[in-house]
C-alpha cells in the first residue's frame, strides 16, 4: 500500500511537472524565407504572408498585386493556429529577380519596382489604387506636398488664432469701457464690429504610402510557378512557389449587410438571391445593401490569408462597394407598404439592466462632437403585420431597379409550433385507414 | 430463349417485389417509423423557430432541409433493417429454399427485395412532400427547390444503404447475427460521421489536447469510410445542394448508383456461393 501510495504521489508530481513546463515553453523560432503580400481583394488592397508551410499563393487575375521575399523569424501561435512572423525581429529582403514559369518555360523575369497605394477616401477608406513607378513618386510626391500645405495652414491658423483670442480680448475691453461711459450698443454694431475667429484647416483626406521596391505581378487566369534568382544565376533555397490566379464567377450582385435593432453587434449577412430572411415580426432591421462580386471561397479566403482555410467547391460573395443612392421598397405583393431613404444612426450607450444601447437618428448639428455609427435602410416591423411573405428591393428611380436586389422577407408563424407535432401523426392516419380498407376487404 | 428468359425475370421480380411491398405497407412499422422521424423533424423545427423568436432572425435557403435530413436518416435506417430481416428471416424459415426451387434465381431474387425498398421509401417520398408542404403552410418556413433537390438525392442515398442492408444481410446466416452486423456497423458509421461534425464545429482554442488527438483521429477514419459508409453518400448529396454544385449533385447521384450496383451484384454473389440455406 504504501510503495502505491509512492508510486501514484511520484507519477503525479511527474506529470504536473510536464504541464508546467509545457505551460513555460516559449515558441520555437525558425528563419524561414517567406513571401510579403499585398494583393489586390476586389475592393482594395490588404497585406499578409506566405509561410514556407503554404505552397500555393493566390491572387486575382489581370490586377497588380506586389510581393516580397523576405527572411524571417516564424512561430507557430497555438491559439490561431497559424504561423506569425517577427519581421520587427528580422526582416531581410531576398535580392534577385522573380521568375515566373508556366509549362516549365519562364515566360517572365521581374525586377523590383517602386509603387506604392493611393487611398482616395484615406487611409481607412476601403478603395485603393495601385501606381508604379514614376507615378508612384509623383502621387506620393503630391501627398508630401498636400501634407506639407495643411501643416503650412496650420500653422498660420495657430498664429491667427492667438491674433483673434488677443484681438477679442480688446474688443471686450473696449465694448466694456464704452458700456461703463454710458455708451450704448445694438446687437447689429456689435456683431459687426467683433473679430472673427479663423477657421481650422482641414487635412488631406487622400493618403498615398510611401514608395516601396517589390515585384509587381500582373497575370490573366492560369497556373503558374514562381522562384527567385539570385545574382550569382542560383535559384534561392525555399523560394519556389504555385501561383494561382483566379477571377470572379458572378460580378455586380447586390448583397445585404443586416443589423437587427435588438442586437446591432451581430451582424447578418444576406448576400445569395436565393436566401430568405425570416423575422419573427416586432423588430426593426436596418439594412445596408452592397454591390457584390461571387469568387471561389478557398481561393479568395486564401488570397486574403494564404493560412485560411476554405473549400474549393464553395463560392462566396464579397461586398465590394456600398449602395446609397436608392431607395429601399418594402412590399407584399405588388403593394409598396414602405419607402425607405437610406439614414445614417448612432448608437447610444444607455444605463440600465434592459438593451442597454439605443439606435437614434444621426443629426450632425446635435451630435457635432460624434460620428454616425453606420448608415442603412430602417425597416420596422410591427407587430400587426400579417405573417406572410414580403418583399424587399433596392429602386434607382421610379420603376427602375437596381439588379439583384430583390430578396423573400417571411414571418413565421411561430404560434403554430405545437400544431407540428399534431401534424406528424398523419402518416398514423393513413396506417389505419390501409389496415381499416384491408380488413374490411377481408371481412367482405 | 433468351428473350423468354428476360421476360421470365422480369416477371419473377415483378411478383416478389409486389408480393413484399403489399406486405410492408399492409403492416404498421412504416407508418409508425414515419410517424417517429416526422416527430424528431418537429422537434427540430420548434427550437429553430423557437431560435428565430428569440434572435428575430434567420437566414436561410433551405431551413427545412436539416429536418429532412434527420427524417431520411431514421426511415432508412429502418428500411436497411427490413431488407437485412427479410433475407435472413426467409432464410431461417426455409421460405428461400421454396422459392429457388420456382423460377427465383439469386438475381431476381436480391433485385426484387430491392426494388421493393426502393418502392417503399418512394411512399414515404410521398409523406414528406405532404409533411414538409404542411409545415410550410404551418410556419411560414419555406418549402424551397433547394428542398426538392434533398428529396430527389435522398432517393439516391437510401438505396444505398438499401444495398447496404441487403449485403450485409447475405452475408451474416441468422436473422439475429444480421440486425447486430447492421446495426453495429451502421450505428459506427454515423457515431463517426456525427463525432467528427461536432468535433469541427468547436471553436480549436476550447478543444483539450485529447479532444483535438480524437479530432484529427475521427478526421483520418472518416476519410477512410468515406466511400463505404452509405450515410456520406446522403451528407455528400446535401452539400452540393447546399453549395448549389449541379456538377457535384449529378457525380453524387452517379456515385450513389455506383455504389448500390457494387452491393448488389456483391450479394448476388455470395448468395450464389453460400447458397439458400447459407
Amino acid at each position: 500500500m504504501r510503495k502505491l501510495t509512492i508510486f501514484l504521489t511520484i507519477t503525479i508530481g511527474w506529470i504536473f511537472c510536464l504541464a508546467a513546463l509545457s505551460l513555460a515553453q516559449a515558441p520555437t523560432l525558425r528563419e524561414q524565407l517567406v513571401y510579403g503580400l499585398n494583393v489586390f481583394n476586389g475592393k482594395g488592397y490588404g497585406g499578409g504572408f506566405a509561410p514556407y508551410t503554404e505552397d500555393t499563393i493566390y491572387l486575382i487575375a489581370d490586377k497588380d498585386n506586389t510581393i516580397s521575399a523576405n527572411i524571417t523569424l516564424v512561430y507557430f501561435w497555438p491559439i490561431t493556429g497559424k504561423y506569425v512572423a517577427g519581421f520587427q525581429a528580422l526582416n531581410e529582403k531576398v535580392q534577385g529577380t522573380l521568375e515566373i514559369l508556366q509549362g516549365g518555360q519562364v515566360i517572365k523575369a521581374l525586377k523590383k519596382e517602386d509603387n506604392t497605394l493611393y487611398y482616395p477616401e484615406g487611409y481607412w477608406g476601403e478603395s485603393a489604387i495601385f501606381y508604379q513607378g514614376e507615378e508612384a513618386h509623383a502621387y506620393f510626391e503630391k501627398f508630401t506636398q498636400a501634407i506639407e500645405e495643411y501643416y503650412k495652414q496650420i500653422s498660420e491658423f495657430y498664429t491667427a488664432q492667438t491674433e483673434y483670442q488677443k484681438n477679442i480680448d480688446e474688443f471686450l475691453n473696449e465694448i466694456k469701457e464704452r458700456r461703463d461711459k454710458g455708451e450704448e450698443f445694438t446687437i447689429e454694431e456689435i456683431e459687426k464690429s467683433i473679430p472673427r475667429e479663423p477657421k481650422q484647416p482641414a487635412p488631406p483626406i487622400f493618403y498615398v504610402t510611401a514608395p516601396k521596391k517589390d515585384y509587381v505581378i500582373n497575370l490573366p487566369l492560369g497556373r503558374y510557378k514562381i522562384r527567385i534568382r539570385a545574382e550569382d544565376g542560383t535559384i534561392v533555397q525555399d523560394s519556389e512557389k504555385e501561383l494561382v490566379t483566379f477571377t470572379s464567377r458572378r460580378t455586380g450582385g447586390t448583397g445585404y449587410e443586416i443589423i437587427p435593432g435588438n442586437r446591432w453587434t451581430r451582424r447578418e449577412a444576406c448576400d445569395d438571391p436565393s436566401w430568405l430572411i425570416y423575422a419573427a415580426g416586432k423588430n426593426t432591421l436596418y439594412f445596408s445593401p452592397f454591390i457584390q462580386d461571387e469568387y471561389n471561397e478557398l481561393y479568395y479566403n486564401k488570397l486574403l490569408d494564404p493560412q485560411n482555410p476554405g473549400r474549393e467547391e464553395k463560392w462566396r460573395w464579397v461586398h465590394i462597394q456600398a449602395i446609397k443612392d436608392v431607395t429601399l421598397l418594402f412590399s407584399k405583393g405588388k403593394e409598396t407598404l414602405q419607402r425607405i431613404v437610406r439614414v445614417p444612426y448612432y448608437v447610444e450607450q444607455i444605463p440600465g439592466p434592459e438593451l442597454g444601447y439605443e439606435i437614434v437618428e444621426f443629426n450632425p448639428e446635435e451630435m457635432f462632437d460624434r460620428q454616425a455609427t453606420f448608415e442603412g435602410y430602417k425597416l420596422d416591423l410591427a407587430p400587426t403585420l400579417e405573417k406572410a411573405s414580403y418583399e424587399i428591393n433596392l429602386e434607382k428611380r421610379e420603376g427602375e431597379f437596381f439588379q439583384g436586389g430583390r430578396r423573400e422577407v417571411r414571418l413565421v408563424k411561430k404560434e403554430n409550433t405545437q400544431s407540428l407535432y399534431i401534424f406528424s401523426i398523419f402518416p398514423l392516419l393513413v396506417g389505419a385507414v390501409v389496415f381499416v380498407t384491408r380488413r374490411r376487404k377481408l371481412g367482405s | 430463349m433468351a428473350q423468354k428468359g428476360l421476360s421470365l425475370s422480369i416477371q419473377t421480380v415483378k411478383a416478389l417485389s409486389k408480393r413484399d411491398l403489399y406486405s410492408t405497407l399492409r403492416s404498421w412499422g412504416i407508418y409508425v417509423v414515419a410517424f417517429l422521424s416526422f416527430i424528431a423533424s418537429s422537434f427540430i423545427l420548434k427550437n429553430y423557430l423557437d431560435s428565430i423568436k428569440a434572435d428575430d432572425i434567420l437566414i436561410s435557403a433551405d431551413p427545412l432541409n436539416y429536418p429532412l435530413f434527420v427524417s431520411v436518416i431514421i426511415i432508412s435506417f429502418y428500411l436497411a433493417i427490413l431488407s437485412a430481416i427479410s433475407i435472413s428471416r426467409e432464410k431461417d424459415q426455409g421460405t428461400l429454399e421454396v422459392l429457388f426451387y420456382g423460377p427465383v434465381s439469386s438475381f431476381t431474387y436480391i433485385l426484387g427485395k430491392y426494388i421493393k425498398d426502393i418502392l417503399t421509401y418512394l411512399v414515404i417520398v410521398v409523406f414528406f412532400l405532404v409533411y414538409f408542404w404542411g409545415v410550410s403552410l404551418l410556419t411560414n418556413l419555406g418549402f424551397s427547390y433547394g428542398l426538392l433537390k434533398t428529396i430527389l438525392v435522398s432517393i439516391f442515398s437510401v438505396s444505398c444503404i438499401i444495398s447496404f442492408g441487403l449485403f450485409i444481410s447475405c452475408l451474416t446466416g441468422k436473422m439475429r447475427n444480421s440486425i447486430i452486423w447492421l446495426v453495429g456497423i451502421l450505428a459506427l458509421f454515423l457515431a463517426i460521421q456525427i463525432g467528427q461534425s461536432i468535433l469541427l464545429g468547436m471553436p480549436e482554442e476550447n478543444m483539450s489536447p485529447v479532444l483535438t488527438y480524437l479530432g484529427d483521429t475521427l478526421s483520418v477514419v472518416s476519410q477512410g469510410i468515406n466511400w463505404i459508409s452509405p450515410f456520406s453518400y446522403l451528407t455528400r448529396g446535401i452539400d452540393s445542394v447546399y453549395l448549389d454544385n449541379t456538377l457535384l449533385y449529378g457525380l453524387n447521384i452517379l456515385y450513389s448508383l455506383a455504389y448500390s450496383a457494387i452491393l448488389l451484384l456483391l450479394s448476388i454473389f455470395i448468395l450464389k456461393r453460400k447458397g439458400v440455406k447459407g
